[in-house]
């Protein structure tokens, strides 16, 4: 293989990587910038994800409508939470949201064991896409070229969605000055489940999109969380930016770290992390702690 | 009253209240910093790891006894934290719960991929509880290990109470309470905080000591983030900002864990609404309720509060 076909492919590999985490990532730093949690079921809301997709993909026999319909109901699983026990919290510092997304997680892993049974299933991906083809000369799968593009249209829609839509004005408010945006009459409550809401969809979409590549697992959400805590936190926990550029760094030291320095690749992305905190606490991209 | 349960308890039942002593000494070295100075570590495995792998070490390959080995792993991982505890106290709030995330996890790495010294992902097997010195016996067997144990959170916890009670421990609180004060009346609170931290990682590390003899084994689990996040929990479960009460989160924790599993399999469904229902209905935590139900009045608990109603 040429070196030129090398990196190609490696740099693409590493871009589908990226856009799943990225997935994950978004919705957490939105979170976090909003409300100030630390989502621990955030993970598990990418799970769930995976499962739903599996059985909508399953009853209506299209990926394409699993991709749309599995999102939509955890983004309303993620709502309800907020509506449920979250808004209780508000006024209790940060452990308390510690503590029931942390129980939140073995709640829903339980019931995805419970309604979906122990194994790995199985999702295919959609027919125009699961093939091969060839990136100068070398082969490559044609879904990780389509979750790279699906990553990089995501970005652009959410970056649209904040930057253009009366609702997107309000989360970025509110992530500023909460107070302020609501004695101007705003429902930040309303804000806040909309944001968590919408956040827990988008480790839904990665869930269904991850799915062909990985299988539905119970084990995927353990493999996941803790991935996406560093990417949001070298990007900048609350900067919508900072998780795409987090998101983009941890998947090419992985991906060329998987190559270069096999026994050092985990290692180095804790150092990544620890080095980034050290020079900037607030993250890459985010406000000075 | 605990140094008489050999008596009561079956064997199954010892090492379950072994282990739940050593995750209360664990517990309680965690408390340190999140009850009293509200510095939320989120990377306390790394103490426990540390600890576990230190001892483990020392008596696989030295002749130390196990009573030597165990305080020795512990004062080297203090030694270690004080460099990390400087780091980390560059930062303030969730930044600094991400930095001791990010030493904890980096260690995991360590432990992982370095095979000759930790054996990896199979860890150190087959740790003796060396006997010693002077043939002392009395600690090897399961109870004997247990008194250990006792003994060992006995003393921790007499440490810490006269650690909190010292003006040492009022700086803390006042850390806690109202930092720009505190330093404002001329405290250097950073080194407050580094002393703290380093102190917490070191009896954290003394709870890992205990372990790896206590379960013959030391493994990358034990610096899992997973751990950090429970013995976080059993803190506020039990009652952070006390002594007592991470003690009995710890108890709480496993009990409840060992004897959901044994009903059902689906244990994690249970034990994740009892935490939900906790945090709703119980924000004081297990010794928060024993208090409101027993004592009217107490020291710690009204000041705790407030810490809380300004961190908001």
């Amino acid at each position: 293989m040429g070196l030129l076909a090398f990196f190609v492919t490696q740099s693409l590999n590493a871009l589908s990587q990226a856009a799943l985490l990225f997935f994950l990532g978004v919705g957490l730093t939105l979170i976090f910038g909003i409300m100030r949690i630390v989502n621990f079921a955030h993970g598990t809301f990418y799970m769930l994800g995976a499962f739903v997709g599996y059985s909508a993909a399953r009853l209506t026999g299209s990926f394409w409508l699993a991709l749309a319909l599995a999102p939509l109901a955890v983004g309303i699983v993620g709502a309800l939470f907020e509506l449920g026990i979250l808004r209780r919290l508000y006024r209790r510092d940060e452990s308390a949201f510690l503590m029931v997304t942390f129980g939140l997680a073995l709640v829903l892993t339980e019931l995805i064991r419970l309604g979906w049974g122990p194994e790995a299933l199985q999702v295919e991906a959609p027919s125009v896409f699961s093939g091969i083809v060839f990136v100068l000369g070398e082969p490559f799968p044609t879904y990780r070229l389509f979750l790279a593009g699906a990553g990089i249209l995501v970005a652009l829609a959410i970056w649209q969605f904040l930057e253009r839509t009366r609702l997107g004005l309000l989360i970025r408010a509110t992530s500023q000055n909460a107070e302020m945006v609501h004695a101007l009459g705003i429902d930040v409550n309303l804000v806040r489940s909309a944001v968590f809401g919408i956040g827990c969809g988008l480790a839904g979409v990665g869930g269904v999109l991850a799915a062909p590549l990985v299988t539905a697992s119970i084990g995927m959400a353990a493999e996941m969380i803790i991935d996406a805590f560093v990417i949001v936190i070298i990007g900048g926990m609350g900067s919508f930016p900072g998780s795409l550029l987090g998101a983009v760094l941890v998947a090419f030291v992985q991906v060329f770290g998987e190559y270069y320095l096999p026994d050092l690749a985990l290692a180095f992305m804790y150092l990544v992390m620890l080095l980034v905190l050290v020079v900037r606490p607030g993250g890459l991209l985010g406000k000075e702690a | 009253m605990l140094a008489l349960a050999p008596l009561v308890f079956p064997t199954y039942g010892m090492t379950l209240l072994t282990e739940a002593l050593i995750l209360g000494v664990f517990a309680m070295s965690l408390d340190l910093t999140v009850g009293y100075t509200r510095l939320i570590s989120f990377g306390h495995a790394a103490a426990y790891g540390f600890g576990a792998y230190a001892c483990g070490w020392l008596l696989l390959h030295t002749p130390l006894p196990m009573v030597a080995a165990i305080p020795l792993a512990a004062l080297l991982a203090g030694v270690v934290a004080i460099g990390v505890a400087w780091v980390c106290t560059q930062a303030t709030g969730v930044s600094f719960s991400m930095l001791t995330l990010a030493f904890a996890q980096l260690l995991y790495a360590v432990a992982y991929k370095w095979t000759s010294v930790t054996g990896g992902s199979d860890g150190l097997a087959g740790i003796p509880r060396r006997p010693g010195p002077l043939g002392l016996h009395v600690f090897v067997s399961r109870n004997g290990f247990y008194y250990l144990v006792l003994i060992v959170l006995f003393g921790a916890f007499l440490f810490c109470r006269a650690l909190v009670r010292s003006p040492f421990g009022a700086v803390l609180r006042g850390i806690r309470d109202n930092e720009a004060k505190t330093l404002a009346l001329g405290y250097n609170t950073r080194g407050y905080k580094i002393a703290v931290v380093a102190l917490s990682y070191g009896l954290g590390a003394l709870a890992g000591a205990l372990y790896a003899p206590f379960a013959g084994f030391a493994n990358t689990e034990l610096l899992f983030w997973l751990l950090s996040g429970q013995v976080l929990i059993m803190v506020i479960v039990g009652g952070a900002g006390t002594l007592i009460g991470p003690i009995l989160g710890a108890v709480f924790f496993l009990t409840v864990e060992h004897q959901l599993s044994n009903y059902t399999e689906a244990w994690g469904l249970f034990f994740g609404l009892i935490f939900i229902a906790f945090v709703i209905f119980a924000p004081e935590g297990i010794w928060g309720l024993i208090r409101a139900r027993f004592v009217r009045r107490s020291a710690v608990e009204p000041e705790f509060r407030r810490g809380v109603a300004r961190a908001r």
